[in-house]
């Protein structure tokens, strides 16, 4: 084998810590390295023509480049691999930039370093094969985890591009967060106005399949053709025939049952229906408090059902799709308030969440858009907003700002001027984030127009005054002494974290996720709404706080993903796959129960049992490979040998 | 007479099966060897008894397309269970007779107890002691002095799977593992620990009877150890080549060893190879709460894919 060496300086990434220059000339004597040489930019187009030129005229075979990450690259140097008329899979790369520039300083060490580096490329791609992809047909239906506002916005665009459409959602509605919000900031106007012509067209669409009340169980499968199991919940209510009147909720007299949607501060019934404009508008029975499940007895829902709706024999039940790409917007949680003690969550009743204080101010809420304290029901005249509650804070483990309670604070004064005109608000802030369009003259508005008080500091305590109010003691940061302030209602701005589960959710998905539970985008910039698992996509707060605006474009942009995937007539599978030697291969199957992907099947070989591998199935994660004991599966390009040639490039002393 | 209902029962069994596998006297009274019974004749050779050391399970993936039977101790029930598990052989091809075990000999002991061991004339067994006969003098040796450790600490006397089971079911000796001889050696400092390993090894003449002795080493012609493609480890004779087969050997156990001890018995050096996979076989035990070759629908836990194992907190959620 002809080799050619490329050794990149990044500017002065590489070459500002490494001698690039050096690391060629050694590499130029390592074994069947025909020429080597540095470069300013590899990956530039003068760079590209460089190494397709150096193929030409020194008869390369293969290709070492040493430059950055094969995440960022490796699809690059293929290519030009190809153009230079070269088997693509016959390069590999060594990383001297994120595995040596920038991580030492010393000139001297980095260079023998990088040298070792592109001398383990170099006993690797002598054992390469020229490797081809297999074509693969794309099932081009989409799965949209999670009907927020992000997914929903997915899913109208990919249904609008003509795209089939399934849509899973946890709760019995969709609509998410913002269902929820009374009105949105900046421009103030309602919500659900908004949202709920929305929620309708997902219902109406042709090409939209709504599971709602269902969770996602399982995937399996890869890119065009996943295969996912949906777990629909028992919700006690065939929703075939339920026609949402609501008269079995208004019969039903178990009222212990949380109220989810009016955020625990309304009355709830163990059959329920979320609001008015739920999407579906049907009713659900949580099991947990329905005196017939849990005591066999009552069944008032039953009796008045003009529908004949209601079945206490309903089962959970998993059904099976098949899709071809998947855009996650499972959102958000709430930080727990009840963490701050001293603020008293959970303790004080008129200690309430933005979100609790959202459904007060909502016409549609508990309390019928009248702001009331929810101990005695009197209209509060001091309410007093402390923001940062689970955000930007390391002694709850949540450094990182939520992004958008600035806002809904300033909004939520603003709305308590409206509602309660001789009202006077307190906003604690620590500072003020409003980057977005019209946002820092709305946070303005509040404070100008509708006499917010600010005060830049944080509480130190929320306490009962014993005369029924509380007393909210903080800091002015800017005035630089304490304030005390009597309030009839707290409102903790609480921060966002990752929706419940989201781990788990991600783990089935196959994508990774940060150290709070967030889904990890492909590239911070460049990829914002890729995973890196392909077919995979990212839309909303699930990927990291976001408000709607935020979370509906990248709704959008990850439906274009979808859009763009589909619309390629075939997909190409990576090569980079298992094989199995049939000769060694012992038929003993451990391989087929590790594969985490179901891509190795037992096959019958002149009588005896052997394992075989679904070329496109197989990720090349090569668990296969260390399970077998005696080595007769071999993950391509990444065999025994091949791992054993790079261990002794690097032990050579 | 149990002995002579096994070999009743055998017989009834041996026209559906192609042959069954037990023991009979060796080339000396005092060594048992695997015998083969294709006829009822062959099976009035059969012996049971403190000599039968080997665990025939060994020779059952070969025989996969052959109908057999083996006979059993309680031991070597729990490498067919494992074999089964692995699916290296099939349930159905497979008749298992099992008969309560009283442990075997130590071969060593003997020669230690014995020094003319080599010239034994006859031996009889009772049910606790041993008496042989040699050229020059008659010894009677107490079972316990010269049984296999293994035997010592035996959970599963009776066999824990078996179509036909003969004789009375006999107590275990203890009902959980002591690993009193891992705590006593590893309680050694590191130095010492090394020390005692590489002058074991040192004597390891590279013969590997301890992997074809062992039952569940199925790699047959591609043995990592032998291997050129990929050449894992190399031919030379040093300690480290010889110690890595070892470690190597161990790791590929962990989990599926079910501690029956043919490596050690086989080893013509006296290494205490089994000291190895008990250290992993406890790690196992502790990690998974798992006991390899009691299950043959259970999956060795080194052989599962698991995103989140119950012992092992990754995560915090």
């Amino acid at each position: 084998m002809r080799i050619g060496v490329f050794v990149c300086h990044c500017g002065s990434n590489i070459e500002g810590t490494v001698d690039t220059a050096e690391v060629s000339r050694i590499a130029s004597d390592y074994p069947e390295v025909a020429f080597a040489t540095d470069t300013m930019y590899a990956c530039s187009e003068p760079g590209q023509d460089g190494i397709i030129e150096a193929i030409g005229e020194h008869k390369l075979d293969g290709v070492v480049v040493a430059s950055c990450t094969p995440r960022m690259h490796e699809a690059t140097f293929r290519n030009t691999l190809e153009r230079a008329g070269l088997n693509p899979y016959m390069f590999e790369m060594a990383n001297i930039r994120e595995h040596v520039s920038w991580i030492g300083k010393d000139r001297e060490a980095n260079t023998n370093k990088a040298a070792d580096l592109v001398r383990m490329a170099v006993e690797k791609l002598r054992r390469n094969r020229p490797l081809t992809p297999k074509e693969f047909d794309i099932n081009r239906r989409v799965l949209v985890i999670g009907g927020g506002v992000a997914g929903i916005q997915a899913a109208l665009d990919c249904a609008d591009a003509g795209l089939e459409v399934i849509m899973v959602e946890r709760e019995s509605t969709i609509g998410g967060k913002m269902a929820k919000l009374d009105k949105t900031f900046p421009t103030v106007d309602c919500s659900s106005c908004i949202l709920g012509p929305r929620m309708v067209e997902v219902a109406q669409h042709p090409n939209i399949t709504l599971h709602a009340y269902s969770e996602v169980d399982g995937v399996s499968g890869y890119v065009g053709n996943f295969s996912v199991k949906i777990k629909k919940k028992a919700r006690y209510v065939d929703w075939n025939k339920c026609t949402g009147c609501g008269e079995c909720v208004e019969k039903c007299p178990s009222r212990k049952a949380p109220n989810t949607f009016d955020e625990l501060i309304g009355p709830g019934r163990a059959i329920n229906i979320p609001f008015p404009q739920a999407i579906p508008k049907k009713a659900t029975i949580n099991a947990d408090y329905c005196i017939r499940l849990t005591k066999g007895k009552c069944g008032a829902c039953e009796k008045v059902c003009p529908a004949g709706a209601i079945d206490f024999d309903q089962q959970d039940e998993i059904i099976s799709e098949e899709v071809g790409a998947v855009v996650a917007a499972t959102g958000y949680d709430l930080f727990d308030w009840t963490v701050y003690e001293e603020y008293g969550g959970g303790r004080y009743p008129d200690v309430i969440t933005s979100l609790q204080y959202e459904r007060l101010l909502s016409a549609s809420g508990p309390t019928g858009g009248h702001v009331k304290r929810p101990s005695d029901g009197k209209e509060p005249k001091n309410v007093v907003f402390i923001q940062c509650v689970g955000s930007r804070d390391k002694s709850v483990d949540r450094p990182y700002c939520s992004g958008f309670c600035c806002m809904y604070t300033a909004k939520q004064a603003i709305l308590t001027k409206d509602h309660i005109p001789d009202s006077t608000s307190y906003v604690f802030y620590m500072d003020i984030r409003a980057p977005g369009k019209l946002y820092d003259e709305f946070t303005r508005r509040a404070m100008e127009e509708y006499g917010a008080q600010y005060i830049r500091g944080r509480v130190g305590m929320v306490y009962p005054d014993g005369k029924g109010n509380l007393t909210v003691r903080g800091a002015d940061t800017l005035l630089g002494k304490q304030v005390e302030i009597q309030a009839d209602l707290v409102v903790l701005a609480v921060g966002v974290e990752s929706a419940k589960n989201s781990p788990q959710l991600a783990e089935k998905l196959r994508i990774s996720y940060d150290k709070y539970g967030f889904f990890m985008e492909g590239h911070p910039k460049l990829k914002p709404c890729e995973t890196n698992t392909a077919g995979v996509y990212l839309a909303g707060a699930c990927q990291g706080p976001k408000d709607i605006p935020a979370s509906v474009a990248q709704g959008s942009a990850a439906a274009s993903k979808v859009i763009g995937l589909f619309s390629k007539k075939k997909l190409k599978s990576d090569p980079q796959t298992a094989l199995v030697d049939i000769k060694r291969c012992i038929g003993c199957g451990k391989c087929v129960l590790t594969c985490p992907f179901g891509a190795i099947k037992e096959t019958d070989f002149r009588g005896q049992p052997k394992a075989e591998v679904i070329e496109t199935v197989c990720q090349g994660c090569g668990i296969c490979s260390s399970t077998c004991p005696q080595g007769a599966i071999q993950l391509r390009h990444f065999t025994d040998n091949q791992i054993l040639a790079e261990v002794e490039a690097i032990c050579r002393f | 007479m149990m002995l002579d209902q096994l070999k009743e029962t055998i017989k009834t069994a041996l026209p559906e099966l192609d042959f069954v596998m037990g023991w009979t006297t060796g080339y000396d009274p005092l060594h048992a060897t695997p015998l083969y019974m294709y006829e009822p004749d062959d099976v009035d050779q059969l012996i049971w008894g403190p000599l039968n050391v080997h665990n025939l399970a060994v020779h059952l993936p070969a025989l996969r397309h052959k109908k057999v039977g083996i006979v059993v101790k309680g031991c070597d029930s729990r490498s067919v269970v494992e074999l089964l598990q692995e699916n290296l052989i099939d349930r159905e091809n497979v008749v298992i007779f099992g008969a309560p075990c009283n442990g075997v000999v130590d071969m060593t002991k003997i020669r230690k107890a014995v020094p003319d061991a080599h010239f034994a004339r006859s031996v009889e067994t009772a049910d606790n002691s041993l008496t042989i006969t040699t050229d020059k003098d008659t010894h009677t040796l107490s079972l316990a002095e010269v049984m296999a450790d293994k035997c010592t600490r035996c959970r599963f006397p009776n066999a824990v799977e078996a179509d036909h089971f003969v004789g009375e079911k006999r107590i275990p000796a203890v009902e959980t593992d002591p690993y009193a001889d891992l705590e006593s050696f590893e309680s050694q400092g590191f130095a010492e620990r090394r020390d005692f390993w590489m002058a074991e090894m040192d004597r390891c003449i590279r013969c590997y009877a301890c992997r074809n002795a062992c039952p569940l080493c199925v790699c047959r012609d591609h043995c990592v150890a032998q291997s050129r493609e990929p050449h894992w480890v190399s031919q030379r004779d040093g300690v480290r080549d010889k110690f890595m087969f070892q470690v190597i050997h161990a790791i590929h156990m962990a989990g599926r060893c079910t501690e029956c001890g043919e490596c050690e018995r086989a080893c013509p050096m006296d290494i205490p190879v089994l000291l190895l996979k008990r250290k992993l076989g406890n790690v196992i035990h502790d990690l998974f709460d798992y006991d390899a070759g009691l299950d043959a629908e259970a999956r060795p836990p080194l052989l599962a894919f698991k995103l989140e194992e119950d012992s092992i907190k990754e995560k915090d959620w």
